[in-house]
């Protein structure tokens, strides 16, 4: 665990000053590699329509997912398309789930003068028991009932279903499965710790200094600033940070710049020019000590559709001036010390949180490991970009640390696959409201919590 | 000697300077490591309230340990005032580090003024931040200039080549690369319509931006004829039109832009004799031209500042009165009169094309005799509404 064997000298610094004091060298870089590649976009163009990408993603997951039919109904099942079913055969079905909500928000339902429709209000989830799901593959589409969880799926889903078409078009189901885990990815990590630091939502530039004296402790413990001799000599351990997300709070989104005149708002700044110098200014202080992975996410200066690229460097000019920044997508993918990492800025989570009765991050997260997909939901209800011939989201190895930033509070797991995948499930909390970090060890996969605070008015702590 | 030093100034800023002195505080200011600077705060205290037990001294003290919460062992740090320490220490279930965090006469209600004074330390110190910190990151160096440029290629370049199978057939440009190249020859058109539109439009605001600049000698004697197109150019630059054009595009472009701008901008040119400072102004130009993008982004925030500035207030007018007075001393009538009705034609919402302006500002000059301000103001006015109207029937 991160700073036990800095207990023996943590008194150390209350005494009066040593000739010499100690210095620890950062652990060095040994093995990086950033695998984010299939989520850069080069030439962007927005003329295609998304069903190319239902289409790439459903011939994808195909071959997985008849695979996983056969080992879990027996090599002789049969597997049927949409077209071929017959009444009353047993048979199994690979298609794209889609989830019919009566309370999903349509633009054609709000626009529409025939309904005389106020505009919904945002909900927390937008599931209904009357919801319905319906199985979709290349050709035609089929309604399911039986014995799958209607509340819990969600929209784009590939799965397998089980069961027999009945007299009456529905298909029923007996059973299901998804992709489950990928393949799993050698084992070349570190033998001693090493940890990574993973932080999200540092929410800069919302007006309140809560959490600005938290941000400057754990950037002074990172750095070895802060702590006993010990507790630095650990801190050198840490090899990089990632920041997943979210480094600009949700404040410096306000649009009352658009609803007022122009005469009344031409020398105003935007929010969030300030808070981008004040991470700036941040980040400079981390790169002079640590390597640091930059990842966007919902309220920071990119484009909003998944995969968000990654910050202009222009915005970044103190930090970006050292090669141990590095400002990457989100997704973001990549081999830390021969560790796979993957992970998310929370869209994908919280998307699917809106949508399911899945209230967990972490079991969330976890489902969208075994659906072998990261964000399913997308593009239907969050924004995606049209993917032609290939789905970049579906999983193909399994990796090592599996995390989505933003999350209401600090969870993780590890997770045994059985092919022998070891996968850690970390729901990294968001800083500005938990004041809380995830340091993983890289040697073990495990993962500590690790939080800041300083002291207010009142007298509790 | 040494020791006591140390005490006598952290004796000095605490009692006399009032300060609140943090460990990080101290080792800036003293240039000393942390560590050492949390010893000396330390050593400090003990000994001050050796000397006199009713010191008047409020420690604050940072706390680190393992702590198990919700299954979890976390692992907390924590700043806390001097008479929470014990309670805090005792709630921890390991102890990775204890130290003073800070030293000040007064009672700290909360933690604020300890982020205030480490931000504010931090911020002088910026590119040595990393000087007394107890890890050292052999990888954390500077990029080279070479580096830095190979990055900024890279990033356009990088856009450019289809990085995934998610190149189009018919490549509909949409990001950087070539649509930089296309956008950029489309943009000189526009704007060149609006250079011919407005050949002698608004010294005054690059004339206000360059005064605020330095003052060089303007070594372009070739662009030197053609101070106002330029001067323009800028100007339609900062022109709101422009200006949203230019936002819209990503700021690697902008300097392309700029730099391209500049160019066509000097065969369009109307050859007027040029008032040295005038000439400034295309010096000006291509100078800025070379600039970084900071330097660029600054520049249009001040002009285009100085551009909203477009209250007709009589100070503004007064400037404007100046400039045009310079340039009258050494240029033609044509060319004062000219300056004038492009401020507030510029007030108008998009810039009118180049016949009408030509057309109404000939009858505006022939108008002007060596008049009094005053009657330039109005003829001003005139021109302008005359402007205006134009554009209602256009």
């Amino acid at each position: 665990m991160f700073s036990e064997q800095a207990t023996p000298t943590a008194q150390g610094l209350l005494a009066p000053p040593s000739a010499e004091a100690s210095t620890f060298a950062r652990v060095p870089v040994s093995a990086y590699a950033d695998c984010s590649q299939p989520f850069r976009l080069g030439e962007r163009s927005f003329s295609r329509q998304y069903a190319h990408i239902y289409a790439a993603r459903l011939i994808e997951m195909r071959p997985i997912l008849e695979e996983r039919a056969r080992q879990k109904w027996g090599n002789g099942v049969a597997l049927r398309k949409l077209c071929e079913l017959r009444a009353g055969e047993k048979c199994c079905v690979v298609g794209t789930l889609f989830k019919a909500m009566q309370l999903q928000p349509s633009i054609l339902q709000e626009i529409s003068e025939e309904h005389n429709l106020v505009p919904q209000p945002p909900l927390p989830k937008y599931i209904h028991p009357s919801d319905e799901l319906i199985l979709e593959d290349e050709l035609q589409r089929i309604k399911l009932e039986g014995a799958v969880e209607v509340q819990r799926l969600v929209t784009g889903t590939i799965f397998a279903v089980y069961g027999s078409e009945q007299d009456d078009g529905k298909f029923l189901v007996e059973d299901h499965c998804f992709a489950d885990l990928p393949r799993p990815l050698p084992w070349k990590g570190p033998s001693s710790d090493r940890f990574v630091l993973l932080v999200s939502g540092l929410g800069l530039g919302s007006g309140s200094g809560e959490s600005l004296l938290s941000t400057q402790l754990l950037v002074d413990v990172v750095t070895g600033q802060l702590g006993a001799e010990g507790e630095q000599s650990c801190a050198a351990q840490i090899s990089r940070v990632i920041l997943a997300g979210n480094l600009l709070s949700q404040n410096t989104q306000s649009r009352d710049t658009i609803n007022k005149a122009k005469y009344l708002t031409k020398k105003t700044q935007a929010a969030s020019v300030e808070a981008v110098k004040m991470l700036d200014e941040i980040l400079l202080q981390l790169c002079t000590s640590v390597p640091v992975d930059v990842m966007p996410g919902e309220f920071d200066p990119t484009n909003y559709t998944l995969p968000q690229q990654p910050l202009h460097h222009c915005m970044l000019p103190l930090a970006s001036a050292y090669s141990t920044l590095q400002l990457v997508t989100n997704p973001y993918q990549a081999d830390v010390d021969g560790i796979r990492f993957l992970g998310t800025s929370g869209q994908n989570v919280s998307d699917i949180f809106k949508y399911s009765s899945m209230d967990d991050y972490l079991e969330i997260l976890e489902w969208t490991l075994l659906a072998g997909h990261i964000s399913p939901t997308a593009p239907d209800t969050l924004g995606c970009y049209p993917f032609y011939k290939s789905d970049p989201f579906i999983l193909t190895d399994c990796p090592h640390v599996y995390f989505c930033g933003n999350a209401p509070h600090f969870q993780s797991k590890l997770l045994k696959g059985e092919d022998g995948q070891q996968v850690l499930l970390v729901a990294v909390p968001a800083f500005s409201t938990t004041q809380t970090a995830c340091l993983v060890n890289l040697r073990d996969l495990s993962c500590q919590p690790i939080s800041f605070s300083g002291f207010g008015a009142e007298d509790d702590d | 000697m040494e020791d006591e030093l140390y005490l006598e100034n952290i004796d000095e800023f605490v009692t006399d300077q009032n300060r609140i002195v943090t460990y990080k505080w101290l080792s800036y200011t003293l240039g000393v490591h942390v560590n050492q600077a949390k010893q000396m705060l330390y050593d400090y205290v003990e000994r001050k309230r050796k000397e006199n037990s009713g010191a008047q001294l409020h420690v604050t003290y940072l706390v680190a340990g393992n702590l198990i919460q919700n299954g979890h062992v976390c692992h907390k740090v924590a700043v806390v005032r001097e008479d929470k320490l014990e309670a805090t220490k005792s709630k921890l279930a390991t102890i990775a580090s204890v130290h003073v965090y800070s030293i000040q006469k007064a009672l700290l209600k909360d933690s604020g003024p300890l982020y205030n004074t480490d931000y504010d330390i931090v911020k002088t110190n910026l590119h040595n931040c990393s000087k007394f910190s107890a890890i050292h990151c052999v990888a954390a160096v500077p990029r080279t200039s070479a580096e830095v440029s190979q990055v900024q290629t890279s990033v356009q370049a990088g856009s450019q080549t289809p990085s995934d199978t998610n190149a189009v057939s018919v490549p509909v440009v949409n990001g950087h690369g070539p649509s930089t190249a296309k956008q950029t020859a489309q943009q000189p058109k526009g704007i060149m319509g609006m250079f011919a539109a407005k050949m002698a439009s608004k010294p005054q605001d690059t004339n206000k931006e360059t005064k605020a600049e330095a003052k060089e000698a303007p070594g372009v004697s070739t662009v030197s004829t053609k101070p106002p197109a330029k001067g323009n150019i800028m100007n339609n630059f900062f022109g709101k039109a422009a200006m949203n054009k230019l936002k819209v595009n990503s700021v690697p472009e902008q300097p392309k832009e700029e730099k391209e701008v500049v160019k066509p901008s000097v065969p369009v040119a109307e050859p007027e004799s040029s008032p040295n400072t005038v000439v400034e102004k295309p010096g000006k130009k291509t100078e800025s031209a070379r600039i970084q993008q900071k330097d660029k982004k600054s520049k249009m925030k001040r002009v285009d500042k100085s551009d909203n500035e477009e209250e007709r207030d009589p100070e503004n007018l007064k400037k404007k009165r100046k400039r045009i007075k310079q340039l009258q001393s050494d240029s033609s009538d044509e060319e004062e009169v000219l300056p004038s009705p492009m401020p507030e034609e510029e007030k108008a919402p998009s810039p009118p094309p180049v016949p009408t302006l030509k057309t109404e500002l000939q009858p505006a000059s022939t108008e002007v005799s060596a008049g009094g301000r005053k009657r330039k103001r109005k003829r001003v006015l005139k021109s302008k509404m005359f402007i205006d109207e134009e554009e209602g029937c256009m």
